[in-house]
């Protein structure tokens, strides 16, 4: 398989810049439960990185706030040294649609939509028109692997084949960050292991690639593993090379 | 690249692929919207074709026309017109025909071996010549009474007179016993809106009436066409003018009055079914809400989704409102052409012309759409305040 991005927009950056930045961050559920307890985490362009802890562990409310999708109690979320607080919803949704993209667990693939039009959900708010998002997303469907898949709609997909087209949406535009939250988690191995595999080839031109897991095992499959228990960073230990 | 705002075909196909992605929900919920409107517009279409058919009629037979009868006096006896009561609202300014019918005495049969008592309610009434002009009514077949016939036995029939006698035909030759005295049938009449006692009656001439059946010459009925613009004026006048003595024994109306009448009565049936109409509209517009406060229920994953690709808040509730719009608009579309077909049923059946007002069809499409809007915001204000990790915790 080819690469998956050739040009992401974070490429140009230098390579020791952060390009996700955590500092002190803390946030608080009314109740009041306090999920985050002071995360200080900077994530330099090109990494491959992983953050493990059990469930309730915080990670996924980490993802929300790394995806903009949710704004901490206190401390700051810098993005390409963009305290993210500091914008607008309209802001906050041009920085998803631009410089983030985002696997899930559960795919989120439109049903009544075919392959190729859920991959072109992926530039759907960045005012592209659809035929060029049509014609980008049958590459992507293509680098993918699933060029003969487009005009498929999501039911007739294997779980394997779904997760693949989520990714070719998340990164039809050329994303700096990628997010991964469990993105093998309803998978079977050998799916999972040709998904983490097409997630460590996008950082080969610089992609910034965040997975999210309960799974040492595919933690393992990144270079960078960030353990967190209990609201707080236990241990961040690069393995590098990869 | 502008983002955050999508285009209006953008829009559009996202609003629509939510719909097609659920097509039974979306098809009966646009169902209520259809036959809302199929009402409204059936409703209109129908009384507008049918009032069509009446005001043609009406313009046809004018609506300048008064008719002065003989009243009763004060005492409770039936009083009758005086001679003079011709020539006098003749000298009425605005006047312009003038013309009479006496009713007489005699009964007409289809010949004399018919009993005296089968009169069939046959009225056998002298007219003037030109009653035709004043009532704007024609002949079937054959003649009206002409200036040399009137002094003649001559009888003119009318519509129903010539059915109850056998005459599905007018021959010439044809004849008819009145008073003992065969008389030749001139014509025969079509049916007079305008006087339909006249349908019923038998006419001949005055100078006839007077020679043979001892009329007097005075009239029961006249009529009188007059300028449209002074018909007020001169009905007001028209009691004095006949019998100044005693103008209360004059009955005076306007026949086109009962032909508007009429029209008016399809008015009230029209509220009711337009009442109908509008309750049906509601109920779709509030199922139409149902739907879409279900589906921003059942879809708040797709929600999140949109929201992390880069949807805005405003991106959400114009995908949601779409929809309905969307929705309500199709119903709405439909509704139109169901209301058409249901009219041109009608006029085909009926045999008026089909007419359907543009002010039914626009304005039932944008009631339907203002319905769609209305129904739509709640729901589509509801998606886009939802937080986006509300949304994608909620599988």
């Amino acid at each position: 398989m080819s690469t998956v991005a050739s040009e992401p927009a974070a490429a140009t950056a230098s390579a020791d810049r952060s390009v996700m930045e955590l500092r002190d961050v803390r946030k608080t559920y009314p109740g009041p439960v306090e999920v985050l307890h002071g995360i200080n985490l900077s994530i330099v362009v090109g990494e491959r990185l992983a953050i493990v802890g059990p469930s309730g562990s915080g990670k996924s409310t980490m993802l929300h706030l790394m995806g903009t999708l949710d704004q901490p109690t206190t401390g700051q979320v810098l993005i390409d040294g963009v305290d993210v607080s500091s914008l607008s919803d309209r802001e906050l949704s041009r920085f998803r649609a631009r410089t983030l993209g985002f696997v899930f667990q559960q795919f989120y693939l439109l049903d009544g939509v075919s392959a190729v039009d859920n991959v072109a959900n992926g530039l759907l708010y960045s005012g592209v028109s659809l035929a060029k998002r049509r014609a980008l997303a049958a590459a992507g469907l293509e680098r993918v692997g699933l060029g003969h898949r487009l005009h498929q709609p999501p039911a007739k997909l294997s779980g394997g084949e779904r997760q693949r087209v989520a990714i070719a949406r998340a990164l039809l535009a050329r994303p700096a960050i990628v997010l991964a939250d469990e993105p093998t988690g309803s998978l079977d191995t050998q799916s999972g292991a040709d998904v983490l595999a097409l997630l460590r080839e996008l950082n080969s031109d610089g992609t910034t690639v965040i997975v999210i897991t309960h799974d040492p095992q595919v933690a393992a499959a990144m270079d960078r593993q960030v353990v967190i228990r209990d609201g707080v960073i236990v241990s961040d230990t690069t393995v590098g090379g990869g | 690249m502008a983002s955050g705002r999508l285009s209006l075909t953008d829009t559009v196909r996202v609003g629509a692929s939510g719909l097609l992605a659920r097509p039974l929900r979306s098809v009966l919920s646009a169902l209520g919207i259809a036959i809302g409107i199929a009402a409204v517009v059936s409703v209109l279409g129908i009384s507008a074709s049918s009032q069509a058919a009446l005001i043609a009629q009406l313009d046809r037979l004018g609506t300048n026309l008064l008719q002065v009868q003989a009243g009763q006096t004060f005492g409770g006896t039936s009083s009758s017109l005086p001679l003079t009561a011709e020539p006098m609202i003749g000298r009425i300014g605005p006047v312009q025909t003038v013309s009479s019918v006496a009713s007489l005495t005699a009964n007409a049969f289809r010949n004399s071996y018919i009993p005296a008592g089968q009169t069939n309610g046959i009225q056998v009434k002298a007219a003037r010549i030109n009653l035709l002009d004043a009532l704007a009514g024609s002949m079937a077949e054959g003649s009206f009474l002409t200036a040399a016939t009137e002094n003649y036995p001559v009888v003119v029939l009318g519509a129903t007179t010539a059915q109850r006698l056998g005459f599905d035909h007018w021959i010439s030759g044809s004849m008819v016993d009145i008073g003992g005295t065969q008389y030749a049938v001139a014509g025969i009449m079509q049916p007079m809106p305008l006087a339909p006692d006249i349908d019923r009656s038998a006419l001949i001439g005055y100078p006839q009436a007077q020679n043979a059946l001892g009329a007097d010459g005075s009239a029961t009925t006249v009529y009188v066409r007059t300028t449209p613009e002074q018909v007020d004026a001169v009905g007001s006048v028209l009691a004095n003018t006949v019998n100044p003595a005693n103008p209360n024994e004059v009955q005076v109306s306007q026949p086109s009055d009962a032909l508007e009448a009429r029209i008016a009565t399809n008015d009230a049936f029209n509220s009711l079914f337009l009442g109908l109409g509008a309750v049906a509209l509601l109920v779709g517009g509030v199922g139409i809400a149902n739907v879409m406060v279900i589906s921003v229920l059942e879809r708040r994953s797709e929600i999140g989704l949109r929201r992390a690709l880069g949807a805005t808040r405003g991106n959400i509730r114009s995908q949601f409102l779409s929809e309905a719009l969307l929705l309500a608009g199709a119903g709405g579309i439909a509704g139109v052409v169901l209301g058409m077909l249901i009219t041109f049923g009608y006029s085909a059946t009926r045999g008026t012309d089909l007419v359907v007002p543009l002010s039914a069809v626009a304005g039932g499409i944008a009631i339907a759409l203002a319905l769609g809007a209305i129904a739509g915001l709640y729901p589509a204000i509801r998606a886009a305040r939802l937080a986006p990790t509300d949304a994608l915790r909620s599988v």
